[in-house]
């Protein structure tokens, strides 16, 4: 060991047997516990930090003042400038403002204590994390595909992953283009590793994108983590699907008149069902519209509509109205041909017997009776 | 109302024994025969262009022919009617041992064939009012124009309006064989009974199959 090494320990040695008998009731002054609220800071976060201390010796000691400082986690409140004595046995707390300036971690900002009468300080580093983890969130359900003006069942599932409990938590959906019920799904409290699901009723007009905020408090912090739920609409797998068969188009006097078969192929019911011609046809009586009523999958309805068609129309579509169990809308269209048909449709005259011509025929027989007869008569 | 074609229409028998004193002349029933031509052809007109409507697309020009053709054999057929019916009713009358010249016999028919003029402008309504509202629809095969047609046939034959007219047409001809009998009375130097027997034989088997055809029997 060299000579200066153990001039200064022998020095340090000196100092510490000096000043030992002066400082013997500061010794027993002890931090007893720290705690922090939130037990886990984000960044940016503010929280209270509790330090207690306890008087284990038998005298009472004298503290000037108590104090914070570090860095990464800093004070935002004022020290405490005068503590007063501590009796022997007695304990007190301090409490801190403080705030996570720092990135991810743990910090150890320093709780001074300082003593009257030259008995020196106390220091303790109190341990803060910091974690910057926010909660998840996730889609765990919803249809295959969405149609505007359907309803959609959404379901949001929040995690927290943090190694602290988050308050206040809910979900809140946002953006334009839907209605959503409920508007908003509270969940509360969630400890680390827990879970809480909400389940809206997402009803889209467009094609959209929708946000479910998860909101929630770290502390008297809040917090916010966004989940985008991509809205587009596409066909439904399972939805109900109306099937034109078996037609046949019939020529009448007056227009066409097409029966046929509707089924359901499908795996969801079609209700509200309706077979109605569509331009450029015309629908007339007596079967304008055909009302098949519900068709559950597999199930098939006959349909008949009347119709009347221009000269030149070599097909015209029947169209399929259905609802779904929300009452959404759809149509569904199938082409007919006419002009494989053998069609020779009148007009329809506004009254089906000829009364006109048949009084004009009684006329002319009465006058060619009366002609006939007088030319028998002048004879 | 004794003179002219009142005269013909109302008092028959008058105007034909007053014809026998002047030579026969077929200049004014050939002008009644036009007439009835002429009338014709409306119908004929609108049946050819029903005709032409059933052709595909690469065939209507033969449209125009058609229209042609079919106003042709409408106008000959006032001619062609007069002188069948001439005809007929100089064969037949030949059994009854009717005296008298053909060319008599021809005028006097055609003098009957009056009331068809006013049967054929009502006809004529009655036709364009059935064929007026017929939809054709687009064909592109024989086999479609044969079963428009046989549809067509169908309705023209079952059709109340076209029933009408058809009752309407066989008044008229009764009226013209009215006139006739007179005619042939006259013409061919016939009783009234045998030439009512002349006139009423083939025009009576001609309404029978005209009845028979609306009936749907043939």
């Amino acid at each position: 060991m060299k000579p200066l090494y153990l001039a200064i320990i022998t020095l340090l040695c000196a100092v510490t047997a000096l000043a030992a008998p002066a400082s013997a009731a500061a010794a027993d002054i002890a931090v007893v516990s720290s705690s922090l609220d939130p037990p886990v800071l984000m960044k940016g976060d503010t929280g209270t930090l509790t330090v207690a201390i306890q008087n284990t010796g038998a005298e009472t000691v004298a503290v000037r003042s108590a104090r914070l400082y570090g860095s990464g986690v800093v004070p935002l409140s004022e020290p405490y400038p005068s503590v007063g004595e501590v009796g022997a046995g007695n304990s007190k707390t301090f409490t801190f403002t403080v705030r996570a300036d720092g990135g991810e971690g743990t910090f150890y900002p320093v709780f001074v204590l300082d003593f009257r009468d030259g008995a020196g300080s106390l220091r303790y580093p109190v341990p803060v994390q910091v974690e910057n983890t926010p909660l998840s969130a996730s889609v765990v359900a919803k249809p295959d595909a969405f149609a505007a003006g359907r309803t959609a069942e959404i379901t949001v599932r929040v995690g927290n992953p943090r190694p602290n409990a988050a308050s206040g938590v809910q979900v809140i959906p946002q953006g334009t283009g839907f209605t959503a019920t409920p508007t908003g799904g509270f969940i509360g409290g969630l400890e680390p590793d827990g879970s809480g699901t909400v389940v809206f009723n997402l009803t889209p007009a467009a094609e959209t994108d929708v946000t479910f905020r998860v909101v929630w408090r770290n502390g008297i912090n809040t917090h916010t983590t966004d989940l985008v739920l991509p809205v587009a609409f596409g066909e439904d797998k399972r939805q109900a699907d109306p099937v034109i068969t078996n037609v046949e188009v019939t020529p009448e006097p007056g227009g066409y008149r097409v029966v046929g078969d509707v089924m359901n192929a499908g795996l969801e019911s079609a209700r509200s069902v309706l077979v109605t011609p569509g331009a450029p046809a015309t629908p007339v009586d007596p079967f304008r519209v055909y009302v098949v009523g519900t068709l559950d999958p597999d199930d098939i309805s006959t349909f008949e509509v009347t119709f009347e068609a221009d000269a030149g129309v070599e097909e015209v579509p029947l169209v399929v109205e259905y609802r779904d169990d929300d009452g959404n809308r759809y149509t569904a269209t199938r082409m007919v041909g006419l002009g494989g048909t053998t069609a020779a449709p009148l007009n329809e005259r506004e009254d089906e017997f000829p009364v006109i011509g048949l009084v004009v025929v009684v006329l002319v027989a009465l006058g060619i009776a009366g002609a006939i007869y007088y030319s028998w008569k002048r004879t | 109302m004794d003179t002219g074609f009142l005269r013909v229409l109302l008092n028959p028998g008058r105007f034909f024994e007053a014809r026998m004193q002047d030579e026969p002349s077929l200049k004014i029933p050939a002008l009644i025969a036009l007439a009835i031509g002429l009338i014709g052809v409306v119908p004929a007109v609108l049946m050819a262009n029903i005709t032409t409507a059933m052709l595909p697309a690469e065939m209507q020009g033969l449209g125009v022919l058609i229209t042609i053709f079919s106003a042709a054999v409408a106008f000959i057929g006032g001619f062609l009617a007069w002188i069948i019916y001439g005809f007929v009713f100089y064969l037949v009358s030949m059994f009854f041992k009717g005296e008298g010249d053909l060319k008599r016999t021809v005028e006097f028919t055609g003098y009957g064939l009056l009331p068809q003029v006013f049967g054929g402008i009502i006809g004529t309504y009655f036709s364009y009012q059935l064929l007026s509202g017929l939809n054709v629809p687009p064909m592109t095969s024989p086999e479609q124009i044969a079963e428009f047609s046989e549809s067509l046939v169908n309705i023209l034959t079952t059709d109340p309006l076209a029933q009408i007219a058809g009752l309407a047409s066989i008044l008229f001809l009764i009226w013209s064989a009215n006139i006739w009998v007179f005619g042939m009375k006259y013409a061919r130097n016939l009783s009234t009974r045998d030439a009512a027997l002349t006139v009423g034989i083939p025009v009576g088997l001609y309404i029978l199959y005209t009845f028979i055809t609306f009936a749907g029997w043939l």
